[in-house]
Parts: C-alpha cells; sequence; structure tokens
C-alpha cells in the first residue's frame, strides 16, 4: 500500500472515530454515559503510555497511577490558583494545563527512572510501587492539595472529544515511535539489554525516554481527569489503580497497542457491567469459581500437550470454555438447592477486583504474552481478513 | 537560617524517650525480621519476590483470631475465664501450620507451572495472588469493621518490665515537699475564707478570695510540674511482658531455622538449591521438595509473626493486614541482601529501629514511606544490601 494515503486515511479515521465517540456520548444526554466515555478515554491514555513503559521497552513498572495523580494534582493546584487572574480562558487554558500536568509528570518518570536504571525487573516492580506509595503519602500530608480529603479543581472543563482525541495521539505517539528507527532501540531493550548495549543502543537513555514520554501522557492523562471530574482525592490513585493498569497491559498483550486499547476499553466497562448486575449467590459463585478451575486446568492440558493445527487447538478451547460455562450454568442451579449457599448474598461489584487478579494468574497460566502478544492492527491485516473474505465468498458462489 | 537550623526546630525530639523508641523498634523489627526471612529464603532459592508473602502472614493473623474465638474469647463473649500460656501456644502452632500449609499450596499451584516462564511472569502471578487473596479474603473473612484479637487472651496484658536505665535525681523530693507544704497552706486559706464569710461553693467573686484562689492554683501547678520533673529526671524503659514474649519467640524461631540451615540434610540442600538450582538437582537434590520446605518455613515464620503481632501489638485485622508489613518486611530483606539469612533479620531490626524513629521525630505521617526511601537508597548506593555481596548479575 502506498505511504502517504494510508497515513492520510488513518489520521482522518481516528479523527473522525474521536469526533463520532464524542457525539454519541453527547447525543446519550445522559451524564453518567457520557462520563463512562471520558473515563474510558482515560483509562485507554493510561493502558497505552503504561504499555510503551512495560510492553514496548520491558520495564515492569506497577506504580503508574502515581504519575496519573502528579498530573491531576499539578495541574489541578495551577487551576485553582492560577486561573483566575491568568487571563485565558476555555480550551486555551485546558491545552496549558495538560502540559503542564505532562511536564510534572515526565519529571517524575526522571526521578523514578533515573535510579532504577541500575535495576533488574522485580526491583524495579517494587521502587516504582514504593514511588507511588510516597507520592500518595506526600499528597496527603499537604493542606494545600487538601489532604486526605481530596480537592476541588475549579474551572471545570468538559470536552469529551479533547479526551479521545488526547487518546488517539497518545496510540499515535507509541505506534510511530514503535514502527519508525528510533523505536527499534526500545524493543531491542525489551528483547535483551546486554546484547542492545553491545549493538550500540544507549540503554540508558532508552529507559529513560520511555519513562518521560510514559509518564508525560499519564500526567495528560491526569491533567484531563482532573478538569473533567473537578474533584480529585488520594484515594482515586490507590495502589489498585496501578493494578488494574497493568492488568490491562498484561490482557491486552505486553507491547501490543491495539490489545491494550482493548483492554483498557473492556475492563474500564466490566466494573459498570457487574454494578447493574446485582448480588450474586453463594452457589453461584462457587459454581463459577469451579469451573473457571477446571476450564483453566483443561485449556492449560491442551496447550502442554495437544500437537495438532493451531484450528484444531482453537476447537479444543472453544469447547472446553463453552463446556465450562455450561457446567458452571448447571452447577449454580445444582448448588443453589442448598439453603446456605442460596442464601448468601455477594456484591457483584465487589468481585471486580477478585476478577482482576484472576484474570491476572489465568493469563500467566495459559496465555503469559497477553491475548494478543505482540499483534496489532493494520490496514495490511484488516486488508488480509476482507480479502479472505471475499476470496471465499466467491469460491462459495 | 540555614536548612538544618530551620530541620532542627521543626522537631520536637525529646531525647529521654530515645532510649524507649528504640527498644520498640527493636521489638517492632524481631516481627519485620520474621516476614523477611521468608521472603529472603524464597528469593534465595527461587530468585522470585513472593509478593504473597504479606498476604500469608494476614490469613496467619486471621487464623489467630480464628482460634482465640474458638478458646471463647469472641467479641461477643461476656464472662472470660482466666486465659493461660496454654491459649497463646495454641494460637501460634496454629496460625504456623496454617501459613505452612497455604504457602505450600500457593507454590505448587501458582508458582511452580510458571518456572520454565520469564520471571516477570513468576512476578505477575505473584501479584495476582496477592490480589486475590486480599480482595477474595475480604469477601469470606470477617473484615469489617477490623477485628481485634481481644486483649484478654493475653494473660500478661498488665505485667509490664520495667528496667531502670537512670534513677531519678534525689533533691527534687526535698522540693516536692516543699511546693506541697506551700499548696496545703494555699488551699487551707481558700478553706479557711470560705468558712469565715459562710460562701458554700468557690464562686468567691470577691477580690480577696479569687486572689486566695489564683495563688492556691499556682501552687497545685508548682507541684505537678515539679512532679513531672522529677520523673523526667530518670530515664526507664518499659516493656509490656507481651512484648518481650514475642521478641524472645521470634529469636527462638530464628536460632531453630538457623539451626535447620546449618545443621540439617534439608537445610544443606536449601543452601546448596540457592547457591545454584540446576546443579543442585544434578546432584541429586530432589529440588522441588526442598523448593516446598522452603516456602512451608518462610510461611510458617510468618505465621508466628502474625500471631504475634495482631495478639500482643493489638492491631485490627482487616485482608489488607499483610500489606503494609509485607512491604516494610521486604525491604527489610533487600536492606540485609536479599537471599542472605542474618542479613534478613539485622534489616527488620533496622527496619523497625526506623520506622519507631521516624514517628518519634514527630513525622508519624511518613512512616509508611520511609520504607520506600530506604529501599530506593540501599538500591541506589549499595544494591547488594548491608551483608550481601554486591556483584553485578551477568547475563
Amino acid at each position: 500500500m502506498k505511504y502517504w494515503p494510508t497515513r492520510v486515511v488513518s489520521i482522518l479515521a481516528g479523527l473522525g472515530a474521536c469526533f463520532l465517540i464524542s457525539a454519541a456520548a453527547d447525543a446519550s444526554g445522559n451524564d453518567y454515559t457520557k462520563r463512562l466515555v471520558v473515563l474510558a478515554g482515560v483509562w485507554v491514555i493510561l493502558s497505552v503510555s503504561l504499555n510503551l513503559i512495560n510492553g514496548i521497552t520491558g520495564q515492569f513498572s506497577i506504580g503508574h497511577a502515581a504519575f496519573w495523580q502528579v498530573g491531576a494534582y499539578s495541574a489541578g493546584i495551577i487551576s485553582v490558583q492560577h486561573y483566575a487572574n491568568s487571563g485565558i480562558t476555555g480550551l486555551p487554558w485546558l491545552l496549558l494545563m495538560m502540559v503542564a500536568g505532562a511536564i510534572f509528570a515526565a519529571l517524575a518518570g526522571l526521578v523514578v527512572g533515573l535510579p532504577s536504571l541500575r535495576l533488574r525487573g522485580d526491583y524495579l516492580a517494587i521502587v516504582t510501587l514504593g514511588f507511588g506509595e510516597i507520592i500518595r503519602i506526600i499528597v496527603q500530608n499537604q493542606k494545600p492539595l487538601g489532604e486526605a480529603y481530596g480537592m476541588n479543581v475549579s474551572p471545570k472543563f468538559q470536552f469529551t472529544w479533547l479526551v479521545w482525541l488526547t487518546a488517539f495521539a497518545a496510540i499515535a505517539i507509541c505506534r510511530n515511535l514503535l514502527k519508525s528507527a528510533h523505536g527499534l532501540p526500545f524493543l531491542a531493550v525489551r528483547e535483551d539489554e546486554v546484547a542492545a548495549s553491545a549493538m550500540g543502543v544507549n540503554v540508558t537513555r532508552v529507559k529513560v525516554t520511555a519513562f518521560l514520554i510514559g509518564s508525560a501522557l499519564a500526567g495528560v492523562a491526569g491533567a484531563l481527569f482532573a478538569h473533567y471530574e473537578g474533584f480529585i482525592s488520594p484515594q482515586q490513585f490507590r495502589m489498585e489503580q496501578s493494578f488494574i493498569i497493568l492488568t490491562m497491559v498484561v490482557l491486552g498483550g505486553t507491547g501490543s497497542i491495539t490489545g491494550s486499547v482493548l483492554a483498557a476499553v473492556a475492563l474500564f466497562y466490566l466494573p459498570e457491567k457487574l454494578r447493574d448486575m446485582g448480588p450474586v449467590t453463594g452457589g453461584q459463585l462457587l459454581a463459577g469459581t469451579f469451573a473457571t478451575v477446571l476450564a483453566v486446568y483443561l485449556v492449560k492440558r491442551v496447550i502442554d500437550h495437544f500437537h495438532g493445527t493451531k484450528k484444531e487447538a482453537a476447537i479444543r478451547h472453544l469447547g472446553i470454555v463453552l463446556g465450562c460455562m455450561a457446567l458452571s450454568f448447571v452447577l449454580s442451579i445444582v448448588l443453589n438447592q442448598v439453603p446456605v449457599l442460596a442464601s448468601a448474598r455477594y456484591e457483584a461489584e465487589k468481585l471486580r477486583m477478585v476478577i482482576f487478579s484472576g484474570v491476572l494468574i489465568i493469563l500467566m497460566l495459559v496465555r503469559p504474552q497477553g491475548l494478543l502478544g505482540h499483534a496489532e492492527f493494520s490496514w495490511e491485516w484488516l486488508k488480509r481478513v476482507l480479502g479472505q473474505r471475499r476470496s471465499e465468498a466467491a469460491q462459495t458462489s | 537560617m540555614d536548612l538544618g537550623t530551620a530541620f532542627a526546630a521543626g522537631l520536637q525530639l525529646d531525647f529521654a524517650n530515645l532510649p524507649q523508641q528504640l527498644v520498640n523498634g527493636i521489638l517492632l523489627g524481631s516481627i519485620y525480621a520474621l516476614i523477611a526471612l521468608g521472603y529472603t529464603m524464597v528469593y534465595g532459592v527461587l530468585r522470585l519476590i513472593n509478593f504473597a508473602h504479606g498476604e500469608v502472614f494476614m490469613l496467619g493473623a486471621y487464623m489467630a483470631l480464628f482460634v482465640s474465638w474458638w478458646l471463647g474469647y469472641s467479641p461477643t463473649a461476656t464472662t472470660l475465664g482466666q486465659s493461660s500460656w496454654v491459649n497463646l501456644l495454641m494460637m501460634l502452632v496454629a496460625s504456623m501450620v496454617v501459613c505452612a500449609i497455604i504457602g505450600m499450596l500457593i507454590e505448587l499451584f501458582a508458582y511452580r507451572p510458571m518456572r520454565s516462564q520469564p520471571r516477570i511472569a513468576s512476578l505477575i502471578t505473584a501479584i495476582g495472588v496477592s490480589l486475590m487473596l486480599q480482595y477474595a479474603g475480604a469477601l469470606f473473612l470477617p473484615n469489617s469493621p477490623p477485628q481485634p484479637i481481644r486483649e484478654e487472651i493475653n494473660p500478661y496484658r498488665n505485667e509490664v518490665l520495667q528496667i531502670p536505665l537512670k534513677p531519678r535525681d534525689t533533691t527534687f523530693i526535698e522540693k516536692i515537699k516543699v511546693e506541697e507544704a506551700e499548696f496545703n497552706a494555699a488551699e487551707a486559706a481558700v478553706k479557711a475564707r470560705m468558712e469565715t464569710e459562710g460562701v458554700k461553693s468557690e464562686f468567691d467573686l470577691s477580690p480577696e478570695g479569687r486572689l486566695l484562689r489564683e495563688t492556691r492554683n499556682d501552687e497545685r501547678n508548682d507541684v505537678t510540674n515539679m512532679k513531672s520533673e522529677y520523673e523526667r529526671s530518670g530515664v526507664s524503659l518499659l516493656i509490656p511482658y507481651g512484648q518481650l514474649i514475642m521478641f524472645v519467640t521470634a529469636l527462638a524461631l530464628m536460632l531453630i531455622l538457623r539451626h535447620i540451615v546449618m545443621n540439617t540434610k534439608p537445610g544443606r540442600a536449601m543452601r546448596a538449591v540457592s547457591l545454584d538450582f540446576d546443579s543442585a538437582s544434578l546432584m541429586g537434590v530432589n529440588v522441588n521438595r526442598i523448593v516446598t520446605l522452603t516456602f512451608a518455613i518462610g510461611s510458617a515464620l510468618a505465621g508466628a509473626g502474625a500471631m504475634m503481632s495482631a495478639t500482643f501489638l493489638g492491631l485490627s485485622l482487616t485482608t489488607f493486614f499483610g500489606v503494609q508489613p509485607g512491604v516494610k518486611a521486604f525491604v527489610a530483606a533487600v536492606l540485609g541482601g536479599i537471599g542472605n539469612i542474618p542479613g534478613a533479620v539485622l534489616g527488620g531490626l533496622l527496619m523497625g529501629v526506623a520506622e519507631t524513629l521516624v514517628v518519634w521525630s514527630g513525622y508519624g505521617d511518613y512512616k509508611d514511606a520511609i520504607a520506600f526511601v530506604i529501599l530506593i537508597a540501599v538500591l541506589l548506593f549499595r544494591p547488594g544490601g548491608l551483608l550481601g555481596s554486591s556483584k553485578v548479575e551477568k547475563v
């Protein structure tokens, strides 16, 4: 395919999708739906930016919410203190705040990135986790930042399109980095640091750059989040949130931007679905757990011991999953005959983190590279799929 | 004013209280040391940070809580029998056994299948297991309101060991007597005036009455000031018996661990595995059994620490009970040199002291942050830890 037409089509498709999402959110006329759409965009930015650090550069950072928090609080406090006498209003101010959030978060990224250069994967994980906690504790003890109670951010700016435009920009930044010569060192560092440095890659610079870009994007997400919500508190940036972002990246496939985006949207909407679901009985919970464990065991067996074609294996996986779903349904009815289990009620919403952690464990057991692995969406892929479909249709007719 | 003096001016340092705080730090540190041993042993044999170790600790504390309920010390019980050390021992053993079993199960089902995968996959699994135990535990365990173990289960709760460090200044005794005499005189004057004037209450608004009352109050303040000064002139350490038992038990467990690791056959195998996993298995060491044993011992130590901290420090239990101690103990393990058993003990004690010192210096809000500050400092300046070898790992 030609280079420039593809680029133009991609950019137009991105812009179109972004304004379509915004228009759809506005058309719903429902503040709740609109908020969900905006937050989904924020999570996409977070997930894509963590993917740059974790997936593409292979630096295992698990404190991403800290950069998000730095962005949110720095933009928030500047807005509160200087908006009135700045003389800038509306969109330009928000753009300025996004830049401010990015700068402060990038500084924080630099602070974490520099010492962590000397650390191997698991130590880096702990340091980033610790850094996240330090940030949260510091914020909690600052009077101007509202301590543990949180602080009001005024004025509020609620541009749905801007959030999604930023999300698309984040995707574009990562994608272009990955596809250009500037991105190859990142991949080299992920695959083998020693070999990369032997090939003349400046490992230090690559790691710091990844941390800078990743945390700056998270800072932008923070600025957008703070100005959309109008209220931020340390509770919104707990360790839990870092783990959720991590789950998104790991689920989507470490290194796959497409995967990160899809997983971010899916995992963001999951709790909302759970909220609608209402309480679960003890029988259902037990049956679901049992069926999940059984399915994981069987799928793992197929992966380890089955040596057929990909298609045959996929059919087996599908069969196991469907079979276990059916089993869980039947089992839940049977188990609900037991009065103790039938009367026990668990709020589905509280299962959220249990499901997230379960996803992490199951994924590592069954498919450690994540759902999409390193695969990416591309126009070639779309063409190939459509082409196959067309040729199949031609054959049948 | 330079920064140093500004910093010192902001601090309200009470140096008379310092020895007590150091002792408290060491007592607390003994718990961190117990947990850190689990981290360091698992890291030694598998090169894996067992993120779920803090949750094993949490489950151990819950086990102690359930045993205390079973022994009749449930929150609803009104008539409580006299407790004895047997109860405490039962709680300790139950926590250790249950934690050992949980540790082995986690290793068997979560970590063993991951052993052929890259290390990051094991690490993500460990994080997953940790979160799963926290949040699934929150569904089933008594979680809110936070459950404390009733302090009545501790038969030694009212006994305190007092070690005088510096005797009190006896010259104060005379001074107090003088002040007391002055106070008595002032008090008598007030009483006398009340009788002569026939006022029932002390609300005597005449200038003379007010003057007398004020003198009396001043004298009373002098007496209390003098008494507290007298008390502060001597320094003595106060250690509750429970915490002393905690410390001694922790020490005993560490000595037993040392004996197991240094003088028994499985201990030798454990050291061999930690030196070189593959070679050990070639030399006929049943590596899987040794890894299981390592998890069992490390988790049992965490269980002991959990039972003792929940009982003797009077902490309330939630399913997030293990997060902070877990992280701090991990930092302790890194501080001492991860993989190094004496290092874990040293690191744990230092960690406890560091934490109490932060609280002592008036920055109690930041006591959870100090662990990470120490961690980052250690990793920057001495990545191998205090007792570890700081060789760069080559691929």
